[in-house]
């Protein structure tokens, strides 16, 4: 109906002598466009791209093109261009055309919204456009198609084309649909299949799965009516019987979908051949497989298959092979005579093996980038087959350029530093494999569109590699509310910008929306409830000062500020108004090191802190005044974890001392005197802190999914000399969920750790009251100078994907905290256990739920602790 | 917003054309491309269709959003190859990647396909009034390729990765051999080449040495008055010091 002919050669034309063996040019001196309603004439003459004045050939590619043009745009059902008259070297053309009708609307009968707009994503109906044969068939088999994969394989589909009254020249389109039922598969049977049983081949099919059935009790019912069998003596039924037995009566998996598929079935199939191939089963075919209808809505699929005989591996033949010798090669493929015959074994050994070592690899690690390696069955006897390894070994290639492409957000150093690949570098493939894995890690890429292109140049023997990179976003808003204890309702803003840069922030036209590209790290938090508590930190690290080596370099400041209720309640009193206020300033420098192993860092750091109290009794023992505190930190870290959010092998330590200067030496205060102030005498606080942590990660099973994490955590305080002796900052609050916050507690300069099971810092000498804060009497120093916690979690994975990370876990714990040497004994611990679970969402961070029971009661308390929830967020040290 | 919410709204193209062109002419190019791209698909093959195009294309080029201006600008050449506006198109498609391209430190691909671009304009329209700034454009996108490559090459020097230097600093150089930062790279390689020597063993000092004594004499021959000479020269003087005692140890 809409075909495209070119009349160039129309009858008139040849009375004009034009003809194709015999081309002429023609300056044309006249276009007209005929068969045209709607459209311009000049619109069109101008989409042809001829011109009056051109000189043309007739015929010509000039013509043809004007033509195609013209179609290409889709607005007419019909071109031609004819010659309409010659007058010496002139010529007159006429464009004719039939104008088509334009899509104005489109509606469906027979599909309910939820598919409509499921399908409008699929359809690429423009209204406005042409309406023409293929728009109407393409809509047919792009509605048909959307709902064959979703099981209704008998959909029908019709579209009419209705003339639009509403707007002139106009064609709606009605998509009438009529999907009729799913079709659901009953049963699946196989036939000879003497050696697999037919449950793992169902289990093969990975898509394709029988609809769930339980017809145990229609089988026991018919026994019951044949008793003739409980006559006969009892046969001993193996266990290979009672499963055939099982599996014909029950299939109970109700979320493997049971529909018919069959792009699906076809994948199906293939996987079944590749599992009878693994097998040694080299030569198995499935013979036929029919499908029929089971009844209206169901159907029954069979299979006949033809096994053939079991192989075995006879001789391995390496050819060749000038750098490693036939023995180095035997080892590392790991196959020996009369193993099970399996090529994808092999193909898996000499490519890529997930778990080891590959003959690839041996050589591609060595420069060897050229490698090539066929094997080829050489001979087949019997059931055994040798195989000859054909290797051309190639030179080995040197790394030459190194280029990185897609990083539309984050600078070229801050990736190039992160790569392994270096020029001049043999290529090795390990140094790709790492490079990979860092990439991925930086956070700042979607992990898996990061992927490289070689560029091998055989004549020089080197390699170009560019890194392809595709950005995403990891900033985080932290957004959330909660009861913080005594405080009721504690909102919390923060934000972390994992790419920030500094540098950009003058320029206001490389924000993207904010200054980003130097992988710094930029947190901002505000936590508050109003006038009661307040508290505002802000963090800024640069993992790469200097640009030379990883060494980072971090400035916080953090401020906060308490108020008592009553203070709160009366505003124009100048006398009672109780407030903390605590500044600090910590500036921190930290480096990967690479001896003992380059998994352990160093980080030293430099902070000041300031409390200023106004008749606050928070357990100090001093209630107004002053405290300074300088401290240098020193933390040492091994971290070897293979994964951050689920590890799931390696172990964390970490070392750490934190030392204050010696004030007492040359303050020339009598420290020993009773009556001294404690708010002079903690105007400089002074200690020396030593913690240690060690987590420990376990795999239990070979797919590293159930995990066993072993932590321990140890720390004491100590004094410079008797007299001064330990001051009442720093001190541990151990207990409940390990979150700051809560009645009295100050953050900064309380050292808050979890025990679950317990309510939060309880476990806290000398007083081990409900709040785990100080009862009356002022001038009792809250906190312990020593504890120590130990724990065992068994956790299993729901999703680890970068989307999220959800894992549930039981869990056992215990710890116990004392406020002098002597009664420090290991063995004497609150002990708990629990179940719970923590999710991860990349913009929310890690949330984690427990519950957890409290075996052990508390000094002065009536009970055992017993059932306790709690709730975490962020990852805990401790 | 009530007055353009009428208009969009409004079932006749012609109402949305006028208000566009009406908008285009106060400079609200964001009303503008929203009616302009609604009645795009409506004016194809009218007369108004090509000024539409065009229109549009501005809008999304003064609205910043030079990706999809260049595209557009394209499609309007290839539709209207003939149109007198499709000299003007062309140079638009090429100076829309121009000013889409990031800085040198990030992605180029837009930057080297606004070169290819603009090569191309020049090649069609030698005589353009429009040449001087196309020239201008190729230059300094080419020049922001060269700090790319030499920022690149660098890096390694500044990471002391003195091996990778001296081969990315020797790519850059065959890169772009009329380079003003040709200069530095050239003393960066003796300086990188000097530092390796430094470090090696002595059985690989000889010949890194010796390289150390043909980069400097090359750079000497190339810079004479070149403001690293003296730096260079030290490293120079001292390498052949250390071949002189290399050779003693050697008898």
């Amino acid at each position: 109906q809409f075909r495209r002919r070119d009349r160039t050669t129309t009858p008139q034309a040849s009375e004009n002598n034009l003809n194709y063996a015999n081309p002429a040019e023609y300056t044309i001196a006249g276009i007209e466009v005929k068969g045209i309603n709607v459209l311009d004439k000049n619109a069109m003459i101008s989409i042809s791209g001829l011109k009056v004045g051109d000189k043309i050939k007739i015929p010509g590619d000039a013509i043809t093109g004007a033509i195609r043009k013209i179609w290409k745009y889709g607005l007419v059902g019909d071109v031609s261009i004819e010659v309409s008259k010659i007058e010496g070297t002139n010529v007159y053309l006429n464009i004719v055309l039939a104008e088509r009708s334009r899509l104005t609307a489109f509606y469906f009968t027979g599909i309910n919204k939820t598919q409509e707009s499921g399908l409008k994503e699929d359809l690429k109906l423009i209204r406005g456009k042409i309406v023409n044969d293929a728009m109407v068939r393409n809509t047919e088999l792009a509605v048909k198609k959307y709902f064959v994969k979703k099981g209704f394989l008998n959909t029908d589909v019709k579209v009419i084309q209705e003339r639009d009254t509403l707007n002139q020249d106009g064609i709606k389109l009605k998509i009438a649909v009529n999907t009729k039922s799913k079709v659901k598969i009953n049963a699946i049977s196989f036939e000879g299949n003497d050696n697999i049983d037919d449950a793992t081949l169902k289990r093969k099919l990975k898509k394709t799965k029988e609809h769930p059935r339980f017809v145990l009790h229609r089988t026991i019912l018919r026994e019951l009516f044949a008793p003739k069998k409980y006559l006969e003596p009892a046969e001993k039924v193996s266990w290979k019987q009672t499963k055939e037995f099982l599996n014909e009566n029950i299939k109970l998996n109700i979320f493997a979908s049971s529909k018919f598929i069959r792009s699906e079935y076809e994948e199906d199939k293939k996987k079944l051949i590749e599992y009878y191939n693994s097998k040694g089963y080299r030569d198995a075919e499935i013979e036929v497989d029919s499908i029929y209808n089971h009844n209206f809505r169901t159907i029954n699929i069979d299979f006949k298959i033809y096994e053939g005989p079991k192989y075995y591996f006879r001789n391995i033949i390496w050819t060749g092979n000038y750098i490693y010798t036939d023995k180095q090669l035997d080892a590392v493929l790991g196959i020996s005579k009369g193993d099970v015959y399996n090529k994808d074994l092999i193909d898996k050994k000499l490519q890529f093996n997930p778990k080891g070592m590959d003959i690839s690899g041996l050589y591609m690690d060595d420069g060897y980038l050229f490698f090539r390696i066929n094997p080829v069955e050489v001979a087949v006897a019997g059931d055994s087959i040798d195989v000859e390894m054909r290797i051309s070994e190639g030179e080995q290639a040197t790394i030459n350029e190194v280029t990185i492409s897609g990083n539309e957000r984050t600078s070229d150093h801050v990736i190039r530093r992160e790569l392994s690949t270096v020029p001049g570098q043999k290529f090795r493939r390990s140094d790709i494999i790492r490079t990979q894995q860092s990439l991925s890690q930086l956070g700042y890429f979607a992990p898996d569109k990061v992927s490289q292109n070689l560029v091998p140049n055989p004549a020089k023997g080197t390699v170009d590699i560019e890194w392809k990179v595709e950005e995403q976003s990891n900033d985080q808003i932290e957004l959330s509310g909660g009861w913080g204890g005594y405080y009721g309702f504690v909102g919390t803003l923060g934000l972390t910008f994992n790419n920030f840069s500094i540098r950009n922030i003058p320029h206001l036209k490389n924000w993207k929306p904010l200054p980003v590209g130097d992988g710094q790290r930029l947190q901002l938090r505000m936590q508050a409830n109003g006038r009661q508590y307040q508290s505002y930190s802000f963090s800024f690290t640069e993992p790469w000062l200097g640009g030379r080596k990883p060494h980072s370099f971090t400035v916080s400041l953090n401020s906060s500020v308490q108020r008592s209720l009553y203070g709160y309640q009366m505003p124009d009193s100048t006398t009672a108004n109780p407030t903390m206020k605590v500044h600090s300033i910590t500036v921190g420098l930290g480096r990967r090191l690479e001896w003992p192993d380059n998994y352990f860092t160093l980080t030293n750091s430099v902070s000041y802190l300031r409390y200023i109290l106004n008749d606050w009794d928070a357990g100090l023992g001093f209630s107004d005044g002053v405290s300074n505190s300088i401290t240098f930190n020193t933390t040492l870290a091994r971290n070897s974890v293979n994964e951050i959010m689920y590890p799931s092998q390696g172990s964390t330590i970490s070392l750490s001392l934190t030392l204050t200067p010696p004030h007492s030496l040359w303050r020339g205060l009598d420290y020993s005197d009773p009556n001294l102030d404690p708010a002079t005498k903690f105007a400089w606080i002074e200690f020396h802190k030593w913690m240690f942590d060690a987590k420990y990660y376990l795999p239990l099973d070979n797919k590293k999914k159930l995990v066993l994490e072993a932590k321990a955590h140890f720390g004491f305080i100590g004094s410079y000399s008797r007299e001064a002796g330990i001051g009442p900052f720093e001190r541990f609050f151990l207990g409940g969920d390990g979150l700051a916050g809560g009645f009295n507690s100050f953050l900064l300069g309380q050292e808050i750790i979890g025990l679950r099971g317990y309510q939060n810092n309880r476990i806290t000498p000398p007083l081990y009251d409900r709040y785990g804060s100080v009862s009356p009497g002022r001038g009792v120093v809250q906190g312990g100078v020593v504890y120590d916690k130990l724990g065992l979690e068994l956790r299993y994975p729901v999703t680890t994907g970068s989307a999220a990370t959800i894992y549930g876990f039981i869990f056992t714990e215990a710890g116990n905290n004392w406020n002098n040497y002597e009664d420090f004994n290991p063995f004497n611990l609150y002990k708990s256990a629990g179940v719970g679970a923590r999710i991860f969402m990349p913009a929310f961070g890690l949330i984690g739920l427990n519950w957890a029971y409290g075996f052990d009661r508390l000094p002065y308390a009536q009970d055992r602790s017993g059932s306790q929830f709690h709730f975490t967020i962020g990852q805990q040290i401790r | 917003c009530g007055k353009f919410r009428k208009i969009e709204k409004s079932p006749d193209w012609r109402v949305k054309y006028e208000a566009g062109l009406n908008y285009y002419a106060k400079k609200d190019y964001y009303r503008a491309s929203v009616l302009f791209e609604q009645i795009l698909p409506i004016v194809r093959g009218l007369p108004e269709g090509e000024k539409v195009q065009f229109y549009l294309a501005y809008c999304q080029f003064y609205d910043k959003l030079y990706l999809l201006a260049s595209e557009q600008f394209k499609t309007f050449y290839e539709t209207y190859g003939r149109s007198s506006l499709a000299e003007e198109a062309r140079y638009m498609y090429a100076f829309s990647l121009y000013e889409s391209s990031p800085n040198a430190n990030l992605d180029q691909t837009s930057s080297i396909d606004a070169m290819a671009a603009m090569q191309e304009f020049l090649n069609r329209y030698p005589s353009s009034k429009f040449r001087d700034k196309a020239v201008e454009i190729i230059v300094s996108t080419q020049e922001k390729l060269e700090r790319k490559g030499f920022e690149n090459a660098r890096q390694y020097h500044k990471m002391r990765q003195y091996k990778a230097a001296i081969v990315a600093l020797n790519n850059f150089k065959n890169n772009f051999p009329d380079s003003k930062f040709l200069e530095e790279a050239y003393f960066l390689v003796i300086d990188a080449e000097y530092a390796l020597a430094q470090q090696s063993i002595i059985s690989k000092q000889g010949e890194r040495y010796k390289a150390v004594i043909e980069y400097y004499q090359e750079f000497l021959d190339k810079y004479p008055e070149s403001k690293f000479l003296r730096e260079a020269e030290k490293q120079y003087a001292d390498s052949l010091e250390k071949m002189n005692s290399l050779k003693k140890t050697n008898l």
